[in-house]
């Protein structure tokens, strides 16, 4: 506002006094910076006072300036008579300019035709001319509501990203949180005011101390909401925080404990080992991870003197201890175990593992070695369990080849869990054989992992053309004709030769998988809308669905009981279906879904 | 002996009452099966269900999240019902009990 005068002064300065134009100038740099540079040889006597006196100076030609202004008009009509061209264009601005008066002058209001006076604030109205102040003021909450209005969509972004955080911790999009969910919620905010639990129940105090790891409230000072002398039972998933002391309370509080868990058990040293020795004598359930302090002295100790109590031992990330001898005191003391998980402990070699023969109520064994092991010893360790065995866990074994899976098939007969991932050297035919033995013999699987298990020969991106390595089509069909029935959870992310054709086959048409639930196809290339509305019509109570990289998938109606994560690109098209997914599930028959292939 | 009536009876244990509709209490998976007609429950006979353990004030905001979990049970991206911090620890209790 303040520089239009400026602005009409411009076009006449060339007929008017000349001085105008540097003034102007001066007054343009002392508001900028006070300091003026100005070329023009008139006024160089003058540049270089600075301060008050080019302040005023400049004010009293501003004062000039507007006087021209309204000079101007005169020449206008002069100029209205001549024919030139650039008049009705010069018209056009000069009208408009005439409309805008400067503060400290008298105007109309636009809107209620009341005489006002114009300040800097006058605001504009919608054709142009001014408004007084209170119509200037109605305009502006106007605005501020269609601003609000076109803010909302902005957002999304956001609420997407916890949308998709939300499908991640398995919760789904449609319907309200249950109100236990929004009260745990509640409480963890709140964590370090919560005086106690009560009478909670051991599920409910479960799903507290998960949340409470999850968002990082598990400290030494909330560590004692979980401790109640008759507890048998803690579960701490992340006890980073927790230090030496903190792991003996646990001990001293419940001396009862049958069962631990603690997750980055960072902090767990000897010396509380020693302590839950003395203390927790009745310890059955011992699950710890990255327990790195412990020495394998004391491992040694404690499963010689404890082993004999333990039922399951579940250990994952040791680093510097628990070695073969460790192994050897293991298999000779821990007679009663069914339960032995044994993941990324680093020490352990073929030495050690062959001790694992000798546990004699074996039932649920899960390895995920580092050392290059030879495929014989898992192989006589299966053997020996076979007929025991419910769950088999084998992650990372790339040295093991199809007479592995010619031992599980003749050995196993009880089986209900298998994973079998990063196994490069299996081929798709026995994979397909060793379930097609299966048939009759070991009674359909409920969580079946094959993740990675493919060839890994960066050389061949599509795999050897003779023999397809790793799960692929033949396998895939075998896998779901045996187990399918029973199947809860299955992963075969990455397991990227399985052909179209395949899912087509599996999840065609007819068939049905009633007790699936959770189905990971992640960088299954050759997945896409089609596939995906098929397993949604074949499996009726699938409640996840992850297919990172299945960039075929475009538009799919999601049921309404599920979730499909991992679909950025899709996401729109699937929201959109995702109210009437229900619907459609509840017509019987194979062809309502929509298909945009 | 009546017939099922569209709304229902809450009782706390303080002795306040709630009248809420029927459609939004048996969402709650322990009033469902107390009014069941089945069941042959006093409470279903009566349409009156007395709530031993849950505080007045408490029941009040059950009572509204049977109606926010009603009204938002079929739409997308539910914004989460506002609970006051201290009483989230009996809510927490009392929907364990109640089944929500």
């Amino acid at each position: 506002m303040e520089n239009a005068d400026d602005t009409i002064v411009i076009p006449n300065t060339e007929e008017d006094d000349s001085d105008a134009v540097p003034a102007l100038k001066r007054r343009k740099l002392d508001k900028g910076k006070g300091k003026a540079r100005v070329q023009s040889s008139d006024e160089d006597d003058d540049l270089p006072v600075k301060g008050k006196g080019t302040g005023k100076k400049g004010k009293g030609k501003g004062k000039a300036g507007k006087g021209k202004g309204k000079g101007k008009k005169k020449p206008r009509g002069s100029e209205d008579d001549s024919e030139s061209e650039d008049a009705d264009d010069f018209l056009a601005r000069d009208m408009y300019k005439k409309g805008k008066k400067l503060p400290g002058q008298l105007e109309n209001c636009e809107e209620c035709r009341k005489r006002f006076t114009v300040t800097p604030y006058s605001k504009t109205g919608s054709d142009g001319g001014l408004l007084c102040a209170p119509c200037g003021k109605l305009l502006k909450g106007e605005e501020a509501k269609a601003k609000k209005k076109t803010q909302k969509p902005a957002v999304t972004g956001r609420r997407r990203r916890k949308v998709e955080s939300e499908k991640l911790d398995g919760r789904i999009g449609v319907g309200a949180k249950s109100l236990v969910q929004l009260s745990i919620e509640k409480i963890a905010r709140y964590a370090e005011d919560v005086e106690g639990f009560g009478d909670i129940s051991d599920p409910l105090l479960r799903k507290l101390s998960h949340i409470f790891t999850k968002n990082r409230v598990l400290k030494p000072e909330t560590l004692d909401l979980f401790l109640r002398n008759d507890n048998r039972k803690i579960e701490i998933h992340d006890a980073a925080y927790l230090e030496t002391d903190n792991y003996d309370r646990v001990f001293m509080e419940c001396p009862q404990m049958e069962d631990i868990t603690f997750g980055n058990a960072c902090q767990l040293k000897d010396q509380n080992l020693q302590y839950m020795l003395e203390k927790a004598r009745h310890i059955k359930h011992l699950k710890l991870y990255a327990a790195n302090l412990i020495t394998t002295d004391m491992w040694n100790t404690y499963l010689t003197e404890h082993g004999p109590n333990l039922e399951t031992l579940k250990l994952t990330w040791l680093n510097a201890s628990f070695d073969d001898s460790t192994m050897e005191v293991l298999a000779k003391r821990c007679m009663q175990l069914t339960r032995l998980k044994l993941e990324l402990c680093g020490k352990i070699t073929d030495e050690g593992l062959k001790h694992l023969k000798d546990l004699p109520r074996l039932a649920h064994l899960s390895l995920h070695l580092t050392q290059p092991t030879d495929p014989e010893i898992i192989e006589s360790i299966i053997a020996a369990h076979g007929a025991r065995l419910q769950t088999l866990c084998l992650a990372h074994i790339p040295e093991a080849t199809n007479s592995l899976l010619n031992t599980i098939s003749s050995h196993c007969t009880r089986l209900s869990k298998l994973r079998l991932s990063s196994a490069e050297n299996l081929t798709d035919e026995g994979i397909a054989t060793m379930f097609n033995e299966w048939t009759g013999k070991n009674p359909p699987l409920s969580f079946i992992d094959m993740n990675s298990t493919r060839s890994v020969d960066y050389v061949m991106p599509e795999g050897p053309d003779e023999e397809a390595v790793g799960l692929a089509s033949a396998g895939f069909i075998a896998l779901m004709k045996h187990s399918g029935s029973a199947l809860r959870k299955l992963n075969v992310s990455s397991c990227r030769h399985i052909s179209m054709a395949a899912f087509s086959e599996v999840f065609g048409t007819g068939s049905t998988y009633p007790n699936l639930e959770d189905i990971d196809l992640s960088f299954c290339g050759e997945v896409d809308s089609y596939v995906m509305a098929g397993i949604f019509r074949s499996c009726p109570n699938l409640t996840r669905v992850i297919a990172f990289g299945c960039f075929r998938i475009e538009e799919v109606a999601v049921p309404k009981k599920a979730v499909l994560i991992g679909m950025p690109r899709a996401q729109d098209a699937i929201e959109q279906f995702g109210g009437v997914g229900m619907d459609m599930m509840g017509v019987d028959g194979g062809k309502e879904v929509t298909v945009e292939a | 002996m009546s017939e099922p009536t569209e709304y229902v009876t809450l009782v706390s244990y303080d002795g306040f009452e709630f009248k809420i509709r029927r459609s939004a209490a048996i969402i709650s998976g322990a009033i469902r099966r107390m009014l069941d007609p089945q069941s042959n429950f006093a409470e279903a006979r009566t349409n009156r269900c007395t709530l031993e353990t849950i505080p007045g004030i408490v029941l009040e905001k059950v009572c509204e999240y049977l109606y926010y979990n009603e009204k938002f049970a079929d739409s997308k991206d539910v914004p989460d019902m506002e609970i006051p911090a201290d009483i989230a620890m009996d809510l927490l209790i009392a929907s364990d009990f109640l089944d929500v």
